[in-house]
């Protein structure tokens, strides 16, 4: 079966520590006022005294039918057929139209490269055999990535065995980040 | 989201459409009204070129890489509305500075014979129609593309065809208002704002069914037209838009057909009708682009 890169988030995982962001900044000298992830609270929730908040990590969600790729005039936004949805700079003009098209708010103008910016799966990692910046660091495991098509993967194992949800399902992107929000007591073995 | 289509692409999607709709006013005066509308084609043809390429200057002047512009004329992406509009406005523009060449007056046309020039007139005058309609109606298109609330609206395209074509017209009617040369007779002049005034009613209904089944869709689409009924856009769309650039102009030019107007008030009437209406098309454009950008899907 083709690979089919994606991510699974663990909410109940997340402290909000950022610690995701700021690998991603180094890793990738992403510049000051942008960020390729995120992490994003949901407020506080409930009524005192039972209170609770829930962290919700999220960066570009390498969608099946991603808009950006398909209103892009040039074609510099591409999908690879890993499912990697990638900005080709020699290509890109920065007409900012894949901004406007990502219902995530996922891409940027990078004002160094004058180009469209994202998070890129850390591709480069990916070649050495290494994970993406963001997920090494992630302290409480939150934050896994991987072939969402093979059933070995930590990332499929997670879906297989937890209630997973993605966001704006109604807007037929078919985003590649599955949220688990349940307690995940231990993270499977996998590739 | 944050802005990211500011006034650059209004200023754009605006001049676009204020070209494409002068150029098809020209052209059907021509075709149909013949020597007794040689003024107001002239004066369509003349001002068509100069909107548009304002239009593409900002445009690339709002590119985060200039001078790579060029990467859209090495590919053509069907599934870009950006990409087959940069080819329609490409040949627009070169066939409206053609266009331009053929109705200046006879002492500027160093080149060329009067009979074949006459001909080349009229073949673009047949050409055009088409083309002005592809350039005025792409950018809803363009918007539609970029599913976003208010964007994705179905009738977009055509109520940015129909407002394209009701400043287009509003545009003649006001330079050849005011121009002190070749100033369009009142038959001319008639006729121009009784399309004008079948525009503006077009163009009423087209926003009253693109608000009214914006409501009736998800909830997050209907967030963002109450943006525009009641929110932070109200005072544009009821003032600017529905008041200055609708209501308004529209009763001016219904009493003008109706000759309501005092004959020392006409020119001034006629001077603030068309350029009411010039300005409410351009604040169409605005609140499309704005509210959509800061509506997002929930």
């Amino acid at each position: 079966m083709t690979i089919r890169m994606g991510f699974v988030i663990i909410t109940s995982r997340c402290i909000d520590c950022d610690a995701c962001m700021v690998a991603c900044r180094s890793e990738n000298d992403v510049p000051l006022g942008h960020t390729r992830n995120w992490v994003k609270s949901s407020g506080v929730q409930g009524q005192f005294p039972k209170v609770s908040e829930r962290f919700q990590p999220g960066n570009c969600m390498h969608c099946d039918n991603p808009p950006c790729v398909k209103v892009c005039p040039t074609g510099a936004s591409q999908k690879r057929p890993d499912g990697i949805v990638i900005v080709e700079n020699k290509k890109c003009i920065g007409c900012k139209y894949c901004l406007t098209a990502c219902p995530y708010d996922a891409r940027f103008s990078n004002p160094e490269t004058g180009k469209a910016d994202k998070c890129t799966l850390c591709l480069h990692r990916l070649e050495q055999g290494l994970e993406p910046a963001c997920v090494q660091t992630c302290l409480g495991k939150s934050r896994q990535a991987g072939d969402l098509n093979d059933p070995d993967s930590i990332v499929s194992k997670l879906i297989a065995q937890y209630p997973t949800r993605i966001l704006l399902k109604n807007v037929g992107t078919g985003p590649n980040i599955y949220y688990i929000d349940e307690a995940v007591p231990e993270i499977p073995e996998g590739k | 989201m944050e802005l990211t289509w500011g006034l650059m692409i209004v200023i754009y999607l605006f001049a676009a459409g204020l070209s494409a709709g002068a150029m098809i006013t020209s052209n059907l005066s021509y075709l149909y009204g013949g020597q007794d509308f040689q003024r107001v084609s002239r004066v369509g043809a003349l001002i068509t070129p100069f909107p548009i390429s304002l239009g593409l200057g900002v445009l690339v002047l709002d590119l985060g890489s200039p001078f790579n512009f060029y990467q859209l004329f090495l590919t053509l992406e069907l599934s870009s509305p950006m990409s087959y509009g940069s080819w329609l406005i490409l040949i627009f523009s070169i066939f409206s500075i053609i266009n331009f060449y053929l109705w200046l007056p006879k002492k500027f046309q160093i080149v060329g014979q009067t009979l074949q020039l006459e001909k080349g007139k009229k073949l673009l005058a047949k050409i055009m129609p088409f083309l002005s309609v592809g350039v005025a109606s792409y950018t809803g298109l363009l918007l539609n593309a970029a599913v976003r609330p208010i964007w994705n609206a179905p009738l977009l395209p055509i109520l940015f065809l129909v407002s394209a074509f009701s400043t287009g017209v509003a545009a003649v009617i006001l330079i050849a208002t005011l121009s002190p040369w070749e100033r369009a007779r009142h038959k001319e002049l008639h006729v121009l704002t009784m399309a004008d005034v079948g525009l503006i009613i077009l163009e009423c209904l087209l926003i009253l069914f693109i608000i009214v089944m914006g409501r009736f869709s998800s909830d997050s689409e209907s967030v963002a037209f109450g943006s525009l009924l009641y929110g932070h856009y109200a005072w544009i769309f009821w003032l600017l838009i529905v008041g200055f650039g609708l209501m308004l102009p529209l009763l001016l030019e219904f009493m003008e057909l109706k000759n309501k107007i005092p004959v020392k008030w006409t020119w001034p009437v006629t001077i603030s009708s068309s350029f009411l209406v010039i300005f409410g098309g351009f604040f169409v454009r605005y609140i499309i682009t704005y509210a959509g950008q800061t509506s997002s899907w929930f």
